[in-house]
């Protein structure tokens, strides 16, 4: 009955004022969505464990994470043996190695696709608990030696290559060009372990292999119901230094600088080891704009209470309960919170669909997005929200109530006036501006450094010329492409292989629109991985203590397709293939660097753990070119040698392929098709995109990222100058009796000025001193992931505070001086 | 109630050698308030003259006018027409600043509200006019501000904020502000108006001693016996004065 009344009260005010009223739930609506955007975003990525139809979540086991490369590391199938066979708490297991495939159908010449593929183990499919729609599952014995070949297609080759055909299980396909039948069909959406679209069973060798070898495998696993995961890394970890005191020399690059080997990690979390601390550092921002819009809400309900103090007053002098009161101001509270809420379910949608959009296009060259990156608002997040929602009205309500509660009525009552305004209310409401500054600026700093380091990132120069180049990988199939191991055969068979590269090469450059063609392992501005290397005479006494190099094996006359130039010595030629010794071209970098008198040609190097090799591993350096970088964009700067290895003696079944051409792309991909239909067509093409595209695709999650963070940005600055401009002058306007006085006791205006701009010169030194370090710590977590350049530090750690002294000595100037331009009397009077 | 022994004629003689002096001398000063398209004749066409060492109450029905006269004449808010000269010179048109350093040094302010400023001690609040100044050093503002406190009698709470006093005694520290910086006029609006009937006899008390001492005193009052103790009582009706008497026996009630 009388609540009704107070409800119809607090609702004719909120229509009084319906820019505040629309306001209020604006920042509500963005602090709340921004959070609910964020929470389903990292829940659905990383933090809600994959289950995949069981109770036990699925969790990883795989090498240290490689940060230099951003790259998963891989175990020796022997390691993982160990693991198998000593690991008590370990329920299911299984071990797999991701690839691509090239499918084609039996008629020859028919045309074929790449896909992913995985070798996997059988009981891949119980331990994802799906099975196939058509046919079988793999079994253990599809694992033996001499077994026919077998394999499990996804829906989605079934439904577009094989069109739906209804008797494709049973039938003989070719898998790089082995004829294998297909025993089963899995249902659409399944690709576990990540992206898979076809199924092949891995050697048995690999299960139950009996010595060590550089074999690249990676683990799947659940532990038993009962077992906990931090026991099982401990144990992981006891095993993983028994590894490492007895592994063999040769094999010792497998154990990083730090003794570090195999890890066991959350299914998702091993997916985005490099993006983890992004996304940490989203959660951080998001939760500190949230506290910063609870701020906002808080003190523009707060100055609406001093507005209307004189009504207060006189409830309480008519005998308000306190609850009544309490829940008179929490009314309006509740109403702005709620219908944020609902607004903030919208946006929320809004941009989850936006992110779908961005992973959709970030994996569409490589259609490598793991099949759980897939957004959407769940019912934990609309619970999250509800709560989000009780907690903001809880704050936003408690700061006014408090403030009606605690004020002097019987001044109010007794001459019109507030009375004195107490030192406790005052000390809050310089705590409000120090916090909005300190929360603004850790916002502001993190956005701009992530900001402006990923531009930076993307104007990077990788010492290659990108434009008017395509870039794709090609595969054989190396069925029709095999290396039989015998000695005899093996550099035969490789030159086969590598004459298919050469022939293609010497078809492009024939035609009139393409300017020349380089074959790398891969390319600059990508990269696979690093190593160490010695340098004859000067090898260090233990092996990490050796610089640090990336590999890529490349073409002969490569280097001028991508801009790259040959700076001393010569390029690999043709005398290089069955010569003596073994040849290697290395950067300016290496050169500079350690033959700093110019005499790197002649020298030799070899890779550390090679000394077994012929000449004991040794190289002889006959060229040195230009600096590149390698690996991703986000850390360009990590690795700054490179060696080079000559494509021929490698043989490769793919490799990537870099064409420069005149006129359009459309028609250099055509020419690229048509030149591997006339050499083989049975080899693929694919990854086909420009260069730049190549080069900016482990950026797009970066990039998005700092979409978000730049819209993040945006809104704080919003609610930062709102915030701050309204936290301060309700506080100034609070003091407006009190410049009165102090005019009418003859004070200029200046001194007025003077008064508060010192406090809020104050203020800004303790915000803002507090908000940076705060923001470096933060941003410091970063560094794994993203390189920061002194650009960013300086963008972010002197515009920001400088934008936010201009903000706060505006804020607190303008409506100092608009009581100050009062006349005196107004001021003493003014309530 | 009224009781009528005279307290008064042992400053006769000095009062009157001042009354040669002009103090104040407002000249057809006019005041209109604009408010949502209202205007309110405030105050019209004031001649008033006041001589140093006067002691004059103003007084009159709410809303007649009384506190604007005493903002104008305080420097507090300024004429809509009409001039103000006061010691000789003319402030009607001085700037925002000027007005600020005669506020300081010739004007002291007692409100009804008291407006101590809560954040500041009691000295502090005393000596907060003075810190306004250049001329002043610290030492001697030290001083000064014992000097008032003593003579208000409030030095015993210096050091306390003014939310521990009681109302009279903020006003006894309103007081010793007012006249800290030995101003030439001391403007009081209702300075009783928030006390209780004992405290209020305290602060007349103390009115008429500063006034003994020969300071200029302007006070606005609706309390007749209050305004009785002036020796000058200027009534107001609606913005205009409609009386201007001496108090034949100015009254004192004896503390
Ligand atoms: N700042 C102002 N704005 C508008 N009108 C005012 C203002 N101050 C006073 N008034 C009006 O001027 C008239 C005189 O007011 P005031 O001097 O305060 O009277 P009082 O004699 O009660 O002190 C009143 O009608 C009042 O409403
Ligand atoms: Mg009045």
């Amino acid at each position: 009955m009388s609540i009704t009344l107070d409800i119809k009260y607090a609702a004719r005010l909120l229509y009084k004022k319906p820019i505040f009223t629309a306001l209020t739930v604006f920042i509500v609506a963005i602090g709340l969505g921004l959070t609910l955007y964020t929470y389903s975003l990292l829940s659905n990525l990383v933090f809600k464990p994959l289950l995949l139809n069981k109770d036990t979540p699925i969790i990883s086991i795989e090498a240290e994470f490689n940060h230099s490369h951003l790259s998963r590391r891989s175990v020796d199938a022997f390691d993982f043996l160990t693991i198998r066979n000593e690991m008590d708490s370990i329920d299911e297991f299984g071990v797999y190695e991701e690839g691509i495939a090239l499918v084609g159908k039996s008629q020859q010449n028919s045309g074929t696709r790449k896909y992913n593929s995985v070798r996997v183990e059988w009981n891949v499919f119980d331990f994802s608990g799906v099975k196939p729609i058509m046919g079988r599952a793999l079994k253990a014995e599809d694992h033996f030696d001499g077994a026919e070949p077998v394999v499990v297609l996804g829906y989605d080759i079934w439904q577009h290559y094989f069109l739906a055909q209804d008797d494709i299980v049973d039938s003989i396909i070719l898998v790089n060009a082995i004829a294998t039948r297909v025993v089963g069909i899995m249902p659409a959406g399944f690709s576990f372990p990540t992206v898979a679209q076809l199924w092949k069973p891995i050697e048995q060798n690999m299960l139950t292999p009996t010595e060590r070898s550089r074999s690249w495998l990676f683990a799947y696993a659940r532990l038993k119901k009962d077992q906990s995961f931090n026991i099982f890394k401990q144990e992981l970890s006891a095993l993983n230094k028994r590894i490492a005191n007895n592994i063999p020399d040769n094999m010792r690059w497998r154990i990083n600088e730090k003794g570090g080997y195999l890890r066991a990690v959350p299914y998702k979390i091993a997916n985005i080891t490099h993006y983890y601390s992004l996304f940490i550092t989203m959660a951080v921002v998001v939760v500190l704009i949230l506290l910063l819009a609870c701020i906002n809400v808080g003190n523009l309900l707060l100055a609406r209470v001093n507005e209307r103090f004189k009504e207060v007053a006189i409830r309480v002098a008519l005998g308000v309960p306190r609850k009544r009161l309490i829940l008179q101001m929490l009314l309006e509270s509740i109403f702005i919170c709620t219908v944020g809420g609902f607004l903030a379910v919208l946006f929320a949608g809004w941009g989850l669909e936006l992110s779908n959009t961005v992973f959709e296009q970030m994996y569409r060259v490589t259609e490598n997005k793991p099949f759980w990156w897939q957004v959407s608002l769940d019912t934990d997040a609309i619970i999250l929200l509800i709560l989000s929602v009780i907690a903001m009205i809880a704050i936003t309500g408690f700061i006014p109530a408090w403030r009606a509660l605690s004020g002097d009525f019987n001044a109010v009552l007794r001459d019109g006036t507030r009375g004195s305004q107490g030192k406790k209310f005052a000390r809050a409401s310089q705590l409000l501006v120090i916090s909005e500054i300190l929360l603004s600026c850790v916002v502001l700093v993190i956005a701009t450094i992530l900001l402006s380091s990923s531009y930076f990132a993307g104007q990077a120069d990788y010492g290659v010329e990108t434009n008017n180049r395509i870039t794709a990988t090609i595969e054989l199939p190396e069925g029709s492409y095999p290396i039989r191991q015998e000695e005899e055969f093996e550099l035969a068979d490789t030159l086969k292989r590598t004459a298919f590269y050469y022939d293609l090469k010497d078809t492009l450059e024939q035609m009139p629109n393409i300017e020349g063609v380089a074959f790398m392992s891969h390319f600059p501005g990508t990269g696979a991985g690093a190593s160490f290397f010695e340098i004859e005479g000067r090898v260090a006494a233990v092996y990490n203590e050796n610089p640090y190099s990336n590999n890529e094996v490349v073409s002969r006359d490569a280097w001028s397709a991508i801009g790259m130039r040959v700076i001393q010595g010569r390029d690999f030629n043709q005398s290089d293939i069955s010569a003596e010794i073994d040849t290697i071209i290395i950067n300016e970098s290496i050169a500079n660097d350690f033959f700093p008198d110019g005499d790197a040609v002649g020298q030799r190097v070899r890779r550390a753990f090679r000394n077994g090799d012929r000449e004991g591993g040794w190289q002889t350096i006959v060229g040195v070119v230009s600096d590149t970088y390698h690996g991703s964009a986000m850390r360009t700067s990590s690795e700054q040698y490179s060696s080079y290895f000559m494509l021929d003696n490698i043989g490769y079944s793919w490799i990537d392929i870099a064409i420069h051409y005149n006129g359009s792309q459309a028609l250099a991909e055509k020419s690229l098709q048509q030149a591997i239909n006339q050499v083989n067509s049975n080899a693929t093409a694919y990854h086909m995109q420009s260069y730049d595209e190549l080069i900016s695709q482990p950026m797009i999650l970066v990039s998005a990222i700092s979409k978000v963070f730049l819209l993040c940005g945006v809104i704080a600055i919003f609610l930062a100058a709102s915030g701050i401009y309204a936290v301060a002058a309700n506080s100034i306007s609070q003091r407006t009796q009190e410049i009165g006085v102090r005019r009418a006791l003859g004070a200029s205006d200046s001194i007025i000025m003077q008064l508060f701009m010192r406090k809020a010169v104050w203020q800004l030194l303790i915000g803002l001193s507090i908000g940076i370090t705060l923001s470096l710590w933060v941003v410091n977590r970063m560094t794994d992931t993203m390189v920061i350049n002194q650009g960013s530090y300086m963008v972010g750690l002197i515009v920001i505070p400088l934008l936010i002294i201009i903000m706060v000595l505006v804020a607190t100037y303008v409506p100092t001086r608009k009581i100050v331009l009062m006349e005196p009397s107004d001021a003493l009077h003014h309530d | 109630m009224k009781s009528n022994n005279n307290s008064n004629n042992t400053t006769d003689i000095s009062n009157a050698e001042k009354a040669t002096q002009v103090l104040v001398k407002l000249h057809d000063i006019k005041k209109i308030f604009y408010t949502d398209d209202v205007e309110t004749h405030a105050l019209n066409n004031i001649n008033l003259t006041i001589n140093k060492g006067e002691y004059l109450s103003i007084t009159g029905p709410s809303g007649c006018g009384k506190s604007t006269l005493l903002s104008l004449l305080g420097l507090l808010d300024t004429s809509s027409s009409g001039s103000y000269t006061l010691a000789g010179h003319n402030v009607s048109d001085l700037n925002r600043d000027e007005r600020a350093a005669i506020r300081n040094k010739e004007i002291g302010f007692i409100f009804q509200a008291f407006n101590l400023i809560s954040d500041l001690t009691v000295a502090e609040n005393v000596e907060l006019p003075l810190t306004y100044r250049s001329d002043i050093n610290t030492k001697q503002r030290a001083a000064m501000v014992n000097t008032a406190l003593a003579k208000v009698d409030m030095l015993h709470r210096a050091h306390h904020f003014p939310s521990q006093l009681s109302g009279g005694q903020q006003q006894r520290v309103a007081v010793a502000r007012a006249i800290s910086a030995k101003p030439s006029i001391i403007l009081a609006d209702e300075p009783t108006g928030n006390l209780d009937s004992k405290n209020a006899q305290i602060v007349m008390a103390l009115l008429d001693q500063l006034h003994q001492e020969g300071a200029t005193i302007c006070m606005v009052t609706h309390d007749p016996r209050s305004a009785a103790r002036a020796e000058r009582m200027i009534e107001v009706f609606d913005g205009k004065i409609v009386a201007d008497q001496l108090t034949e026996t100015p009254t004192a009630i004896a503390v």
